[in-house]
């Protein structure tokens, strides 16, 4: 793999990956970071910051620095669960599609286009009303809503790579299409799928706070920021901080893994706004 | 007064790491009225690069660091955003290599035409149109009114590159810079775009400077050549005086490796046995045209790509075969490797019908058969180090692994003169020609019986070509392997091939001793192929071991 090391020291570029590094870290470390339990009701309700409290207590009671460092965890966990699914299933698919073609390629393309067609909110409520909010349900949809995307952007790397000359002579030795497909073409698609990776979850961390918001996606006590800010939504005039905090928090992680996302491609010589790749 | 000076020219690119790497060191040269240069080199050697800096262009990344480019005694490179306009088009025109990325595809090829006469000529539409049919007449494109409303993908090769060189010569310019202009077309359309060239050179006056690696079209084409080697001109003069007798190491190293026809390519392979190795009888297939709705049959595409085609590879020999783009040659390629099913016909190899894919085929006559295609970089996957590039055929094949596999991929590599240490590099840090040469010792890997060359050379310069050549035929000789080679370049067949068989439109044409049919052509387009792959020798020096001149 070339990696164009400069791509990484845009000024965008540096931000981005440090928004994320910061993001995971706190989300991996923030049992030990958080002053108290963030499900404990450990004072009274909406105080204000102060000493005890730094950020003050939410509408039930809980210390509101404890919750925000929390506010991440779950949501990365189950949404980095989902994506990688997505990925690792929608590229075996996408180059499955391009090598073999014929009616697997035509039968796998009309379920993306069907999966794209359907309106994305009123997939998510279905699925959460028939199913509802367990672990393995976020994690089951969040795969579901992007791996057609993953299955269309790998195809088209890997149908540039069907015809080329390491395939063919791989063919013509006599070797499976597991080993072609194996050995020969997912290597040369690796790329596309890195970037994949870091758009759709970029998508998927926005996607999973909306529905929490919403109160499709994680329930109530976990800490979640897109719980807190629809919990905080009440007390605007009195304690903005309450949806301010959660807001800023994710916005810095949706922007960082796009600038992240974005870095990645410049420096795999692709273009993330267009998805496309460039020459090599 | 000359009417191209060019005075210490240094042009750089920016690397990747942020420095500068030169690509054109200190040229200078001038040109005078209606004189026609011509600029040599191999890929890399910075004259493309020189060539667009007299348009003030550099490709994206470049830039001009220092030099003057005097054209009438004024410097291009000074000029203003709007100088440099009305320079380009008007008076220096530019040809370029790939005309069908250099005309726009949803315009009518008349109306792009016309679009630069009334920005050049400052006249009205309907003066524009008259104008743009005139032109297109100059370069003898056959009824130009009705092709004048086609669109660019209706139009032939030849045809858009006439396009593009009357669009060229829409602002009447005093000077025509012609970049690689025939190298994308076959040998017997360029033949007629040079001789139109020519012909407009007289006719309007202009000084050309004309871009190639080939130097029989330079020889032809120019009054007087620069020679470059890695940004340098290496050598300058009078084409006949710089191909007579080149003052240059590196210049006659190159007119050397140039294959030509008339070159006695010493001993060759005879065929090692009685029994032919390889026997293809009325060999027929169609590509398939689209379907028009999933549960409809796939019609048949109007033309066969290959119909009774029909001939014998002895052990031992190579056998050429020649045609032009389209001439069914890659198709027979892939049907005998096995890549694609003959519609009809019989192959037998080795006395034993052979299975029409790889698929179905033995694993030992899949190791006997072995291919090597046209782009070497694309032959070779760019994940895998060239250790494991080798080591995968050694193991299927040979039965090979670890520490004796490696031992004999660097042997391989040795046979080919490549350092053993490449083993640990990946594709991307070999040049070209280090490349092919990996692919061929990737074919040897598996001690084929029949190799089949797909256009192997055609990527590379002719110094590369040469090399390569060399070394294939080393190999093939010591190991008794039999060749199909494929190329459209009369040269290179007649440097390899005992026999050949000449191809068109998926029918063999012409077949017999390399050598017979090229100096006595039986077959009317043979006889074009020829005199194509001949032009230019009058001012090339004779090679060493020339043939007398075919009568």
């Amino acid at each position: 793999m070339r990696i164009d090391a400069f791509a990484l020291r845009k000024p965008a570029a540096v931000m981005g990956l440090l928004l994320v590094v910061v993001h995971v870290a706190l989300a991996l470390f923030s049992p030990w970071l958080a002053p108290f339990d963030p499900t404990e009701l450990v004072g009274g309700r909406v105080e204000a910051p102060g000493a005890e409290f730094l950020l003050g207590t939410d509408v039930l009671g809980r210390d509101y620095l404890s919750r925000l460092l929390h506010g991440g965890r779950m949501a990365l966990f189950v949404t980095f669960t989902g994506v990688v699914a997505a990925v690792v299933v929608g590229s075996l698919l996408g180059v499955a599609a391009a090598y073999f073609g014929g009616a697997l390629d035509d039968v796998l393309m009309r379920i993306c286009d069907i999966k794209l067609a359907l309106p994305g909110i009123l997939f998510v409520s279905l699925f959460i009303t028939g199913f509802g909010e367990s672990f393995v349900v976020l994690v089951t949809l969040i795969g579901l809503v992007y791996f057609p995307g993953v299955v269309r952007i790998v195809r088209a790397q890997a149908l540039t790579q069907v015809n080329l000359g390491y395939v063919k002579a791989a063919q013509l030795r006599g070797e499976s299409a597991a080993s072609v497909i194996a050995r020969e073409i997912l290597p040369n698609t690796l790329d596309v799928v890195y970037v994949e990776f870091a758009i759709r979850m970029s998508h998927a961390v926005l996607l999973l706070s909306t529905m929490s918001y919403l109160g499709l996606g994680l329930s109530p006590p976990t800490p979640d920021w897109g719980l807190m800010v629809s919990e905080g939504v009440g007390q605007l005039a009195f304690a903005p901080w309450l949806v301010l905090f959660p807001a800023v928090f994710i916005s810095t992680l949706v922007i960082g893994l796009n600038f992240g996302a974005e870095a990645l491609a410049n420096a795999l010589g692709m273009d993330a706004s267009r998805g496309h790749v460039g020459g090599t | 007064m000359s009417l191209l000076e060019v005075r210490g020219l240094n042009i750089a690119y920016r690397r990747p790491d942020g420095r500068l790497g030169p690509a054109v060191i200190d040229a200078a040269f001038s040109l005078a009225e209606g004189e026609s240069l011509g600029i040599v080199g191999e890929s890399g050697s910075g004259k493309s690069t020189l060539a667009r800096a007299l348009l003030g262009y550099c490709r994206p990344g470049g830039v001009i660091t220092s030099g003057e480019i005097l054209l009438e005694g004024t410097d291009i490179l000074r000029l203003d955003r709007a100088g440099v306009h009305r320079l380009r088009g008007g008076r220096v025109a530019f040809v370029p290599q790939n005309p069908l990325s250099s005309l726009t595809p949803h315009l009518r090829v008349g109306s792009q035409v016309a679009e630069a006469v009334q920005l050049h000529r400052a006249c009205g539409a309907r003066e524009a149109r008259e104008a743009t049919l005139e032109l297109f007449h100059a370069v003898n494109l056959p009824d130009p009114q009705r092709l004048a409303g086609r669109f660019p993908h209706e139009l032939s090769g030849g045809q858009r590159q006439r396009v593009v060189i009357s669009a060229a010569l829409a602002g009447n310019p005093r000077l025509v810079v012609l970049d690689e202009p025939t190298t994308a077309l076959d040998k017997t359309t360029e033949t007629q775009v040079l001789e139109l060239v020519q012909r407009l050179r007289e006719r309007f006056k202009a000084t050309l400077v004309y871009v190639s690696h080939d130097l029989n079209v330079i020889s032809e084409m120019c009054d007087r050549v620069l020679v470059m080697l890695e940004g340098r001109v290496v050598e300058e003069g009078a084409t006949a005086q710089v191909y007579g007798t080149p003052a240059c190491d590196y210049t006659r190293r190159l007119i050397a490796a140039v294959p030509r026809i008339d070159r006695d390519p010493g001993p060759l392979a005879a065929p090692s046995a009685p029994e032919p190795l390889l026997s293809v009888a009325g060999l027929g297939y169609r590509y398939a045209a689209g379907r028009r709705w999933p549960w409809t049959r796939r019609a048949a595409a109007e033309r066969d790509a290959l119909s009774g085609v029909s001939f014998d590879i002895y052990p031992g020999e190579t056998l050429g075969l020649v045609g032009e783009s389209g001439s069914g040659k890659s198709t027979a390629a892939a049907v005998i490797a096995g890549l694609l099913a003959p519609a009809e016909g019989t192959i037998r190899f080795d006395g034993q019908p052979l299975p029409p894919l790889a698929a179905g085929r033995s694993a030992q006559t899949r190791r006997r058969i072995q291919i090597i295609f046209q782009d070497p970089l694309s032959s070779l996957n760019p994940r895998h180090r060239i250790d494991a590039i080798l080591a995968r055929p050694l193991a299927l094949f040979q039965g090979l692994s670890g520490t004796p596999a490696r031992r004999r991929s660097a042997e391989l590599l040795e046979a080919l003169q490549l350092d053993p240490g490449f083993l640990d590099c990946y594709p991307r840090q070999l040049s070209g020609g280090q490349q092919q040469r990996v692919a061929i010792a990737r074919a040897f890997a598996a001690d084929p019986d029949l190799i089949i060359c797909d256009e192997i050379t055609s990527a590379l310069d002719v110094s590369v070509q040469a090399q390569v050549l060399a070394l294939l035929k080393g190999l093939q000789e010591r190991s008794g392997t039999a060749c199909l080679f494929i190329s459209h370049d009369l040269g290179v067949i007649g440097q390899v091939a005992g026999r050949v068989v000449v191809l068109r439109d998926g029918t063999v044409r012409e077949a017999g001793a390399t050598q017979a049919v090229f100096r006595q052509p039986a077959n009317e387009y043979t006889r074009l192929l020829v005199h194509a792959a001949s032009r230019g020798y009058a001012r090339l020096p004779l090679p060493p071991g020339a043939l007398a001149p075919a009568a």
